[in-house]
């Protein structure tokens, strides 16, 4: 469904993505973890138009969209939820969510009225839906960046570290959306809690320096000795 | 349903009352009040362009100029009516923004600013050298090489009462629109809308396009009355600073604050005026005022007097933190 052929990205000579090629099937749900700088951000920038690649190719359904900008893709079923959530803090939560149902998912009318009480229901805000989105703690802001990304329709739904900065009780109920979110979708998710990837992912990418270093099933990647040595002097059970 | 019934209640009550005014209103206090209703119509636009769009034009004087020009153009050049003109001027206008703001867009910020107040100065010095145009010599109405028979004032000033209110109900139902809308998402944040799946570029375009013709319409309303035009009264920056002043003390991104302004523009001109208080004492006060205000009440009149009488923000209303 998405596919990535030899992407490459360079930030003043510093490569973000070296050469990376990846494929990605309808409803598979892939975590990605590497240390700081692993170019993971990066990765998922130039998989939503954010970034562009200096070579190499993206594939969505077959058709090249490497050179579209972001709306475009968007449009074509690509949707990020931002490490930093990007509410529209003036706008209260019901219209933060229905900018992506009307200009994302090309919903108009009753259509559109209907599909954002579904999202603010399945992500929990429909109690907040008229507060001003500034106004949401970092755990509502959480899930309204997510229910934004959602509300696009998405086929392929990249999360960036949208577990970041919560504590263990608020992380398990990201998990929980994540889960219920990621129904008939693929999912690319980049995080550094292993324990979010493991109960959501049946599928791990190892990222060092810009390279793809290893991808496969999550237990087997999770126990090769390369990324023991990545995370160089961290044991195991810490991570877990 | 009650949005619309404000709406056309807006438009029948002042567009009533313009028509009316306009029957009864002397010459001089007619040409006045046309003044006044363009410059609430020149800052409606700016302050959708700035206020709610985020692109802080200095150069909107450059769309007043050409809406003007445009007007004595092609009303002295073809037997066409000059009313006529006075329509399709501003969309052409509008539509030769479109190239411009293409270009303009790939500045940024402050960088955009700029851009835009270098691009009206060499339109100002292009039409100043151009014979056609009568050079810094300026043009005369004579539409259709006749001299205008009689004064048109009276129909001027209802059109500018209709056109202003037409505007400002067209702005509301612009920002209750889905259009509205993406405006309002880009303006807390254009990557984010950009990601929500908001054609960002098009949408700047599309203001920059409908505030570049809503300043040629006042500039043609503006230039219509004088019957005679110039480069340096046309493209000069006192439009601009008018448009800023205007929204800013009224409030910045609320439909209701660049109203307001331009009744303190106005009122502290003619008191100026009647003290024989002109040129530099003047600005000196009207700059007195616009930082007095904005040390007080950083977001403008109309906020703060909102908040006083408790007046409920309309739900797209919002002003810039």
């Amino acid at each position: 469904m998405l596919k990535t052929v030899g992407i490459s990205k360079s930030f003043s000579g510093v490569p973000a993505a070296d050469d990376v090629s990846l494929s990605l099937q309808a409803g598979e749900r892939v975590g990605v973890i590497g240390p700081n700088g692993a170019g993971k951000s990066t990765l998922l920038g130039l998989l939503l138009g954010t970034v562009l690649p200096d070579r190499g190719q993206i594939l969505l359904d077959g058709d090249d969209v490497t050179r579209l900008s972001p709306h475009q893709r968007v449009s074509g079923g690509i949707a990020r939820a931002a490490q930093i959530p990007m509410t529209f803090h003036r706008l209260s939560v019901s219209d933060n969510v229905r900018v992506p149902a009307v200009h994302g998912a090309g919903l108009r009318g009753r259509e559109a009225v209907e599909w954002v009480d579904e999202v603010l229901e399945m992500c929990g805000l429909a109690a907040s839906a008229k507060v001003a989105a500034g106004q949401l703690g970092l755990l509502s802001r959480k899930r309204l960046e997510l229910a934004k990304a959602i509300a696009t329709r998405p086929k392929v739904l990249l999360l960036d570290e949208v577990a970041a900065g919560l504590t263990e009780p608020e992380i398990e109920t990201i998990i929980h959306m994540v889960e219920t979110l990621s129904e008939g979708r693929a999912i690319m998710w980049v995080e550094h809690i292993p324990f979010a990837l493991r109960s959501v992912c049946e599928r791990l990418i190892v990222m060092d320096k810009g390279r793809k270093i290893l991808d496969g099933p999550f237990a087997h990647v999770w126990d090769d000795p390369v990324l023991q040595e990545i995370y160089m002097g961290v044991p195991d059970d810490n991570l877990s | 349903m009650t949005f619309k019934y404000a709406n056309l209640l807006l438009i029948i009550g002042f567009g009533s009352l313009s028509v009316v005014s306009s029957l009864l209103l002397s010459s001089g206090m007619l040409f006045l009040l046309t003044e006044v209703l363009v410059i609430a119509l020149l800052a409606q636009m700016w302050n959708l362009l700035a206020g709610y769009g985020g692109m802080v034009s200095l150069g909107q004087q450059a769309f007043v100029g050409l809406g003007g020009y445009g007007l004595y153009v092609f009303a002295n050049h073809s037997g066409l009516p000059v009313w006529l003109w006075i329509v399709v001027v501003p969309l052409m206008v509008g539509v030769a923004a479109l190239p411009l703001g293409m270009l303009m867009f790939k500045l940024k910020s402050a960088y955009f600013s700029v851009g835009m107040w270098v691009a009206a100065e060499i339109l100002a010095a292009i039409v100043m050298r151009t014979d056609a145009l009568g050079q810094s010599g300026g043009l005369v109405l004579r539409p259709g090489g006749e001299s205008l028979a009689g004064n048109p004032e009276r129909i001027l000033f209802a059109g500018a009462g209709l056109l202003l209110i037409g505007t400002i109900v067209g702005l509301r139902v612009l920002l209750n629109s889905d259009l509205g809308l993406a405006l309002l998402a880009m303006r807390d944040g254009e990557e984010a809308a950009e990601a929500a799946g908001v054609n960002v570029r098009r949408t700047n375009l599309l203001i920059f396009c409908i505030a570049a013709a809503g300043c040629a319409a006042g500039g043609a309303l503006y230039y219509f009355s004088t019957l005679y035009i110039a480069p340096t009264d046309a493209f000069q920056i006192n439009w601009l600073i008018s448009m800023m002043f205007v929204s800013v003390i009224g409030g910045v991104g609320t439909l209701t604050g660049p109203l307001l302004g331009t009744a303190v523009l106005i009122a502290v001109r003619e008191t100026c005026t009647s003290l024989g208080l002109t040129g530099g004492t003047y600005w000196i006060i009207m700059g007195t005022i616009a930082i007095a205000t904005l040390l007080i009440l950083p977001r403008g009149l109309w906020p703060a007097l909102r908040s006083k009488l408790h007046v409920p923000k309309t739900e797209k209303e919002a002003t810039i933190g």
